[in-house]
């Protein structure tokens, strides 16, 4: 499988900067100094568990929650 | 008036803080910030500053060196009075104790708690185009990261600051507040400034196109032991193209950045250490970094602050935290004088640090507060 971790980076950046630029150029530095380069993941990236419950534990401590945790 | 500034050289911890307080006569700050060499008697000095303005807030750090408005300066005090004119609202809170991994969370938590009641909204809802952070660290208590990243996660609002130093002995330094000198702290202050404001984050390199990707760390000692599966200092030396014995000669010049876009977030080499290169700041196990090359260090620190000037159509206040490393480049290339021109134009304190501030922790670059 592909794309997840794309798509959670996506829903993470949506729900924390609602679109503002200002937040969004914060946010992403803020992911990358956590570790996830957000220009390096595409929708054809494999979904590396490592990096997904590196994301998972990154939206628990922004207070977001994902969808797909949600299901569990 | 906005604020106003003062330094002093005088050795003596009492006549120093009776100077600074001379000089700033006639102003009615609401809080007083200061930054001091360490060759000041901490516990004293903290006393004699806060005696010195009564019930104003007053808070600082030691330093390895300092600079008020165009003077780069040794072995002083520089200070910055902010008036009623400069801050509507703000809040200082001291976290104690912080390379406590297991309380560290909670202790941010509080601090933050006590900023809601100041501004009375939830920190995840304060505004960053409002508010701004400032936190003076400890610089060896080797968890700046850490705390920059508990910040982050739960406020937008900026925070930018700096490690404070010791003049380069590497002992102890000391967070200052409530008269008080505090070692293993941070204090941080949101503030509302009356006026606008802007950050600046300014480092002066270049990418060579080389990459190193850190595939084997240790995130608390700030260790890369390999990069790209090669022991760290070899897989440097052979970026670079020189040998591996003379390898740490180039640290200064050519340190390593995490990039964003054409943004380098500068992670410094300390030391070689059988065969691992010791940072300044941590490095994440996967985290791809760029090796850099050092361009000048006055003209793009000129340009950051008129492009923040044009932005704000005036300043009438910059804090600045610069990197020590920064400063002895500096030294080195004979620029120390033309740097300190620079802010020449502006009422400016700051010092030479240990570490820099600005959403996480990074190194060999400057963070100033811009207040127009």
């Amino acid at each position: 499988m592909a794309g997840q971790i794309k798509h959670i980076i996506d829903t993470i950046m949506a729900k924390r900067t609602l679109g503002n630029p200002m937040l969004i150029s914060t946010t992403r530095t803020k992911l990358l100094l956590k570790g996830i380069n957000t220009i390096k993941f595409t929708d054809e990236s494999p979904d590396d568990p490592v990096v997904i419950a590196q994301l998972d534990e990154i939206a628990r401590e922004f207070g977001i929650i994902l969808n797909h945790e949600k299901q569990l | 008036m906005n604020v106003k500034t003062a330094y002093s050289t005088r050795a003596s911890v009492l006549d120093a803080a009776n100077e600074i307080r001379q000089q700033l006569l006639g102003v009615e700050p609401t809080m007083v910030l200061y930054f001091a060499s360490s060759t000041y008697a901490p516990a004293a000095l903290s006393e004699a500053m806060q005696t010195a303005f009564g019930a104003t807030t007053v808070i600082g750090c030691t330093t390895a060196g300092e600079i008020a408005d165009g003077i780069m300066l040794r072995h002083s005090i520089v200070a910055m009075a902010f008036t009623k004119a400069a801050l509507k609202r703000f809040r200082v809170a001291l976290v104690e104790d912080v390379n406590e991994k297991k309380t560290l969370k909670e202790k941010i938590v509080r601090a933050m708690k006590s900023f809601e009641e100041c501004y009375g909204a939830p920190a995840s809802k304060l505004d960053p185009g409002r508010l701004v952070g400032l936190i003076l660290i400890d610089g060896l208590c080797r968890a700046e990261e850490r705390v920059m990243e508990k910040i982050g996660d739960l406020t937008d609002v900026t925070f930018l600051g700096g490690a404070a130093g010791d003049d380069r002995k590497f002992e102890k330094t000391y967070i200052y507040g409530n008269g008080k000198a505090y070692t293993n702290a941070a204090l941080l202050a949101m503030i509302e400034p009356a006026t606008p404001f802007d950050v600046i984050k300014t480092q002066s390199f270049r990418c060579l196109g080389k990459k190193l990707l850190a595939t084997e760390v240790d995130e608390d000692t700030r260790t890369v032991m390999r990069f790209d599966g090669k022991p760290a200092a070899s897989a440097y030396a052979d970026a670079l193209g020189v040998p591996l014995e003379t390898a740490s000669e180039s640290f200064e010049k050519n340190p390593l950045g995490l990039m964003l876009d054409d943004e380098p977030y500068v992670r410094s080499p300390q030391r070689i250490d059988n065969g691992h290169i010791v940072f300044y700041c941590n490095i994440k196990k996967g985290m791809e970094l760029s090796v850099l090359e050092s361009t000048d260090i006055v003209h793009d620190t000129r340009a950051a602050i008129e492009k923040s000037r044009a932005k704000l159509g005036s300043i009438s206040g910059i804090i600045s935290f610069s990197c020590i490393l920064r400063r002895l480049e500096l030294e080195k290339d004979g620029l120390v004088e033309s740097y300190g021109k620079v802010f020449s134009g502006a009422p400016t304190i700051g010092f030479s640090t240990y570490g820099e501030e600005y959403i996480g922790h990074i190194n060999q670059t400057a963070t100033m507060l811009v207040l127009g």
